[in-house]
């Protein structure tokens, strides 16, 4: 290279190199700077959505009385419904809550969070080819996913410790609020002019950990398509009533280590939603299509059918995904215990929902 | 003569003047900088009104809140299918009011029962109003077969109407970040 520079020099070309070299050197310079990604490091890059916390959330709504100090009430009502003898129904939400463990049913508040700041809440577009619908953008309102039960708490156990189960939301400790909100509801059901009914559900130290709401669209039938999880577990929850001032109540019952999987929709039978000529709304799951005639063998064995589809039919019957499921550690009325109960595997093959207008 | 002197010392003066006022300045390294971060933030009370007397429109179907004939509220139609019907939210209107909605950028690397160590970044957080009030905010639930109500052959089934009033308990804070796909 010297040898070069020298001939160059000699030839009184020494400008025109210099630049050249400059050029050259200019871009290794900036290569330099900038440092390339392994496949592995690519590999861990995805796409960002949004991840939503609540810290220190405390939140109350509803009574339908004054306060001490004569304060204006607060109402929260939701009416407009119709029982089918034609009486208005109008529900009275005379207290709504979401409060830390330890709230006595909701009388005394406290803080608690909701998500994790490396598990939380997200609102995001995701790829369908990775959760099985393909060539689809999905839109997905996710609570904290499920991990790993070596990294995971009970998902009941108020008590929970680190290794236990696979929710990632944690109970409340000594020190610190956790991520399991009491919540509750009080409400006066009105019919007509009848407002004897007063009914109150709390749950204790919930969490949705799993749960889910996937929307995108679908093709064929140009329609908005979804899928919905629910995934809702408490050691307690319990249902009573009460008089309407809230002081007297009936014998409460008690649902204890109360976990409910609940699956509206999945990949091959999505919910579809939809408003009829009418005005009234519709929530749909179709039927899932039979199979083509003779592609399942006489006696239902894959040996005899078509392999593709009877996998087809085996994975649906069989995956457990698909199938809604309700736990009931002890159920109990006042002090009388009926045991404990269970509904596994319930499959919804069809569904239709229509909303109907009973207005003269 | 004089005045050329003047003008001569004037400038002198302000040229030292400059120079004085750049040896003032310090430059910052890369390392300096890295320690400075935002400490803006915003403070919000609001008191937000929709349509609590009626809104612009006035037609056969739209009118003041004070004519029982008339609708006052806003209204919003969205449709879930190709040649399908509405989801309608309907009479919209209402009054609410909030004082000291917070905004601001916030480093976590601490707290959160350990999970703040983890995350170590900066989140956007929005500072609940402790209270917010609700006036009269109204609202209905509802399914047409078509977009306007002014539109001939119109129908809409009502399916629920909400009612608030009064003060709602909102505590804490929200906190929004970017979040990758576990």
């Amino acid at each position: 290279m010297f040898s070069s520079l020298k001939r160059h020099c000699v030839a009184d070309r020494l400008p025109r190199a210099f630049l050249v070299m400059v050029v050259l050197l200019a871009p290794g310079l900036t290569t330099a700077e900038l440092q390339g990604l392994s496949e592995h490091e690519l590999s861990e890059i995805d796409g960002a959505g949004i991840g939503v916390v609540l810290e220190n959330f405390v939140f109350s709504h509803g009574t339908d009385t004054p306060d001490a100090d004569g304060n204006q009430a607060r109402i929260f009502k939701i009416g407009g419904l119709k029982s089918t003898d034609g009486r208005d129904v109008e529900i009275v939400v005379n207290h709504l809550y979401i409060s830390g463990a330890g709230s006595n049913y909701g009388q005394s508040l406290s803080p608690v969070n909701l998500g994790r700041l490396v598990n939380p809440y997200r609102i995001d577009v995701v790829d369908g080819n990775e959760i099985g619908i393909s060539d689809r953008a999905v839109l997905e309102f996710a609570a904290p996913a499920l991990v790993d039960a070596t990294q995971g708490f009970d998902c009941m156990s108020s008590g929970a410790q680190a290794g236990t189960g696979t929710c990632a939301s944690r109970p409340a400790t000594s020190d610190f609020v956790g991520e399991r909100p009491d919540i509750g509801m009080q409400m006066n059901v009105a019919v007509g002019d009848d407002r004897s009914a007063n009914i109150s559900i709390h749950a204790k130290s919930a969490v949705i950990d799993g749960s889910f709401l996937r929307l995108w669209g679908d093709d064929d039938r140009r329609q908005m398509v979804g899928q919905f999880k629910l995934n809702f577990q408490t050691p307690e929850l319990s249902i009573n009533a009460c008089s309407q001032d809230g002081l007297s109540c009936g014998s409460r019952i008690t649902m204890t280590n109360f976990a409910l999987e609940l699956a509206i929709g999945n990949q091959l039978q999505p919910v579809f939603f939809d408003v009829d000529g009418t005005g009234n709304f519709v929530v749909e799951v179709a039927a899932i299509e039979p199979p083509a005639p003779g592609a399942i063998g006489a006696d239902g064995l894959r040996g005899s059918s078509d392999t593709e589809t009877w996998d087809f039919y085996e994975d649906y019957y069989t995956n457990p995904d698909y199938r809604s499921n309700l736990h009931i550690g002890n159920f109990s009325v006042a002090d009388r215990d009926f045991g404990s109960a269970r509904v596994e595997g319930m499959l919804i093959q069809h569904l239709d929902i229509r909303t109907k207008d009973l207005a003269p | 003569m004089k005045g050329r002197h003047c003008r001569a010392v004037l400038t002198t003066l302000v040229m030292c003047g400059a120079a004085q006022a750049t040896a003032e300045l310090d430059r910052l390294n890369d390392r300096d900088l890295s320690d400075i971060s935002g400490q803006g933030g915003i403070y919000l009370s609001g008191d937000i009104s929709i349509n609590e007397m009626g809104g612009p429109i006035e037609n056969s179907y739209f009118g003041r809140c004070d004519d029982p004939d008339k609708k006052c509220g806003a209204r919003l139609a969205y449709r879930l299918k190709e040649d399908g019907g509405w989801m309608v939210l309907d009479e919209i209107r209402g009054n609410f009011s909030f004082e000291g909605l917070t905004l601001r950028v916030r480093t976590i690397d601490s707290g959160f029962g350990g999970d703040g160590e983890l995350f170590s970044r900066d989140v956007m957080e929005i500072g609940l109003p402790n209270v917010v009030r609700y006036n009269d905010v109204r609202f209905k639930i509802a399914g047409s077969n078509l977009p306007r109500p002014t539109a001939p052959g119109f129908r809409q089934t009502d399916i629920l109407a909400v009612e608030m009033q009064g003060e709602v308990i909102m505590e804490g804070n929200l906190l929004v970040f970017p979040a990758g796909n576990p």
